[in-house]
């Protein structure tokens, strides 16, 4: 691969990320639920914490009886969450406001416009369905209990102790009821209408007239109108939603738009990745290949160029030495000569030296 | 070599994304505020003196005058140990008069505190820092935190100072002078100001102008200089110290004189309050709203001070701040808001919605919803039997005129009352939605009795409770007041409906009706959740 087949390939790799992207912005306009969906108005400042509502959930959807009966308000010292048999229950918090005065909330499924439960569940047994429910079917649930880590109210519950077809239970807005034109069993027997049936858009209406109505009463805000995308089960307070045990910093995103951008991500890492990281790969191996290549050449060069100049010094240093000798020889002889040719006088050296 | 090179520039761009990260989530941290911490006091000052000479390059030192004053008092000495005296007034500043320049004042503290401290340390008492650390003094840690409250001069205080013996008696004029006087501009002196007086921040502002000083140094150069000579006089005196008068605990210990006698201030009886800015007066001939007999009087027993109306000047709301236009001069709060802001406290119905707030009234306004005006609202205070109507009238009366046709019309008010005991039913069975629970019995004529005791010597109550009907209307609502009032039913159908304009259902308006009421009056009984005390179960 060469550097022009690399910068091709980089192009191509951004040029499918940003369609990849522009694609699934596209494919998730934003939703902002079914038209003629219900939802139910829960109003803090009129709860009177009478548990009315769990008793009626309890025989609506004909659930066992609980420990203590319903008339019973010291339940409301704990703080109590939903469970696969209890699918509402209320909790009593202290008031910011007035001491004297405890408020309640109740507590149940908040039936999401675009439900978390929903998104996780791969086998889709969770259904939003238009009239504004999140149902389940347990005939196509398989216990992966996806749905109760998703939730960002901890509101499904799962039947452990049915060993044989154990279900993921939770409050159904009274579903079968509504379809027949009834109200849901907890708005139906609430006495100071704490809770309000009525078409979502109608109810957010009505929520927002009473806010102005009475400014000091309620708290500027109407909790689930866009918390995690909008839900169908809406709350209005005099104190913060927080001091009600409702999650504040939850966001105005659905679970399935902040969890498609991932998914979206996936075919992208698994399609682009391995051709990159194998085109990193052969680049890399083609620049070590060159480099094996001109170290050797080099290496031989070298070599040859060591050897031809060993010679040639050693050529020249014969060269040099034969001269010499030649020289020595011809200067042993000269000298062998002129010794030859002298006149012979040596016996007075020893006398002089005794 | 090569590789090595590129090693190391990815080597690099690794550590620089490392880094930007790191330096990232440092930047989006909370930064640690100190946290005050142990007891609370009032007499902290935060000694920034420096700040009007340029950028502080120490931070403030927090200094506990309090614990400064009685450690002075221990060793007999009293406030000219620190403070200067000017013209038989103490000056506020510490060790000078004037703030001359930046090098002389940061000597003077420098010199005295740690002068002061070094001499107490030498003597072997216990003192402040005697070192040469700076971080002793300026320190960014508050050890103590603070909880000081603004006092204010309320009826009865003001009631005392008159009454004082200290304060010169003779004539009214020396006593009100005592205290209140006005700057006069040719000879650049205080003089007194009889009929003039007003709360010293009508004057004395924030912020201290060339020749008028700022309200901190005001009150404190008048209210402890006078305390401290009486008290040197041992006369009974007002408290010295920063806690005496700004402490929670001590505010709430100070001695309260019940009926107070009215303030004598030449201050009307009755008002006619019009529009009475020149230039609406001078354009509008007819057509403006109609004036509002206000009765001054009474409106004084129930205020504080003067400055709970009149915040900012004694003088008419509407001729100069509060026009009917707005003016710069009044934040451009217009006459009509400055009346009928229902949040503001300085507002009529500001005011007026504060005093539905008590449980008393609660009960029925707590259901009303805030800021609604229904026909009559208007009418109650512009009254339609004035015989006034426009500008042109107005105009042409004497200041005389106005008071005395306010003051008739005052007294022309004559609380509504209730209807006849004998004519209001005495039980009503509520039987519209028996269902689990057998009929409730409701005590209407006790319930009305009842209620009507806590507001009937209410003035508010009887000045807006305009007809005998009103005060039915607190549950029979948003139908014309009359004895016969329809059934709750002929409005309230079986359900919520959000559609048709939102009622509660009956069942709903029932009990909303009943514990909103018991609970707005913070009654405990019977319990919202007893529902057998009213309606007996079924068997």
């Amino acid at each position: 691969m060469n550097r022009r087949k690399f910068l091709g390939l980089v192009g191509a790799t951004a040029a499918v990320a940003a369609a990849g992207t522009s694609a699934h912005a596209a494919g998730n306009t934003h939703f902002t639920g079914h038209p003629e969906a219900n939802a139910v108005l829960f109003d803090a400042t009129e709860c009177i914490g009478c548990r009315k509502c769990e008793d009626a959930c309890n025989k609506v959807n004909e659930l066992p009886k609980p420990d203590k009966p319903f008339d019973d308000l010291t339940v409301l010292d704990t703080k109590r969450r939903t469970t696969e048999k209890i699918y509402t229950v209320v909790n009593k918090y202290e008031n910011s406001k007035n001491p004297n005065l405890p408020v309640f909330r109740k507590n149940q499924c908040n039936h999401c416009q675009e439900p978390a439960c929903a998104s996780a569940c791969f086998v889709k047994a969770f259904k939003k369905t238009p009239e504004g429910a999140v149902v389940y079917d347990e005939s196509l649930c398989v216990g992966c209990r996806y749905c109760m880590i998703a939730c960002p109210w901890s509101i499904p519950a799962y039947e452990y102790d049915e060993p044989l077809t154990p279900r993921v239970m939770k409050c159904t807005m009274c579903h079968p009821r509504i379809l027949e034109g009834k109200l849901p069993g907890c708005v139906e027997i609430c006495p100071k209408e704490a809770l309000k049936f009525g078409k979502r858009d109608e109810l957010i209406k009505f929520a927002r007239n009473r806010i102005e109505a009475y400014p000091d009463r309620y708290l500027d805000h109407i909790y689930g109108e866009n918390e995690m995308g909008g839900t169908n089960w809406l709350y209005i307070s005099g104190v913060p939603f927080g001091e009600l045990g409702l999650e504040e910093g939850l966001g105005v995103t659905s679970a399935p738009e902040l969890t498609s951008g991932a998914l979206a991500a996936v075919p992208v890492v698994t399609g682009l990745w391995p051709v990159l990281l194998t085109g990193l790969y052969a680049i890399h191996k083609t620049r070590e290949k060159i480099e094996k290549k001109e170290k050797d050449d080099a290496v031989s060069a070298a070599l040859t160029k060591a050897a031809s100049e060993a010679e040639a010094k050693l050529s020249s240093e014969l060269e040099k030495a034969d001269v010499a000798n030649k020289r020595k020889i011809e200067v042993e002889v000269k000298k062998a000569v002129e010794e030859a040719l002298l006149p012979k006088d040596d016996d007075d050296a020893p006398e002089e030296e005794a | 070599m090569k590789k090595g090179r590129f090693l190391l520039r990815w080597g690099a761009i690794v550590a620089l994304l490392v880094t930007f990260s790191l330096t990232g989530i440092e930047a989006m941290g909370v930064v640690k505020q100190p946290v005050a911490s142990g007891e609370q006091r009032a007499d902290i000052i935060m000694i920034d003196t420096l700040k009007t000479f340029g950028k502080l390059e120490e931070a403030p030192v927090a200094f506990l005058h309090d614990q400064h004053t009685d450690a002075l008092k221990k060793q007999g000495k009293d406030c000219t140990a620190c403070h200067e005296t000017e013209k038989d007034r103490l000056s506020t500043k510490f060790k000078r008069l004037k703030d001359v320049d930046m090098g002389t004042v940061k000597e003077t503290y420098h010199a005295n505190c740690i002068g002061c401290h070094k001499e107490m340390k030498s003597q072997g008492q216990e003192t402040g820092p005697t070192d040469v650390s700076c971080r002793s003094c300026h320190s960014r840690e508050v050890k103590a935190s603070s909880n000081w409250k603004a006092i204010s001069m309320n009826k009865s205080l003001h009631y005392r100072h008159i009454a004082s013996d200290a304060i010169p008696k003779g004539s009214e004029e020396a006593n009100c002078a005592s205290c209140h006087h006005k700057f006069d501009e040719q000879s650049k002196k205080l003089i007194p100001a009889p009929g003039e007086e007003g709360a010293c921040s009508y004057c004395h502002k924030e912020e201290a102008t060339k020749d008028v000083q700022d309200i901190r140094s005001a009150s404190h150069t008048s209210c402890v200089s006078c305390h401290v000579d009486v008290a040197a006089q041992k006369a009974d005196s007002g408290p010295v110290t920063c806690q005496g008068c700004h402490s929670a605990d001590m505010q709430a210990k100070v001695k309260v004189v019940k009926d107070v006698p009215r303030l004598k201030r030449n201050q009307p009886d009755a008002v006619l309050l019009t529009v009475a800015d020149a230039k609406t007066l001078a354009t509008d001939s007819k057509g403006l709203m109609k004036p509002v007999a206000f009765d001054h009087k009474a409106h004084e027993a129930f205020n504080d001070n003067c400055q709970a109306c009149h915040h900012d000047a004694i003088a008419s709301c509407a001729t100069e701040c509060h026009t009917v236009a707005g003016d710069k001069k009044g934040g451009f709060v217009k006459l009509e808001q400055a009346m009928h802001k229902p949040d503001s406290q300085r507002s009529c119905i500001g005011c007026h919605n504060e005093r539905k707030a008590a449980k008393d009234c609660a009960g029925c306004h707590a259901l009303i919803p805030e800021g609604r005006t229904s026909d009559q609202s208007c009418s109650s205070c512009h009254a339609e039997d004035a015989k006034l109507d426009g500008t042109a009238q107005i105009k042409s009366m004497s200041k005389e005129d106005k008071a005395a046709m306010a003051t008739a019309m005052i007294e022309a008010r004559k609380p509504a009352g209730i209807f006849k005991i004998s004519e209001i039913p005495e039980k009503v069975l509520i039987s519209d939605l028996v269902d689990t629970y057998e009929p409730a019995e409701f005590p209407h004529r006790k319930i009305v009795e009842t209620m009507y005791a806590k507001v009937a010597k209410s003035e508010l109550a009887s000045a807006f409770h305009t007809s005998k009907g009103t005060f039915c209307q607190g549950c029979h609502h948003n139908s014309p007041a009359s004895e016969n009032p329809p059934r709750c039913a002929s409005c309230h159908g079986k359900n919520f409906d959000a559609t048709s304009n939102a009622r509660p259902g009956l069942k709903a308006a029932f009990h909303q009706q009943c514990i909103g009421c018991h609970t707005a009056m913070e009654l405990e009984k019977p319990a919202a959740t007893a529902c057998a005390d009213c309606h007996k179960e079924r068997k």
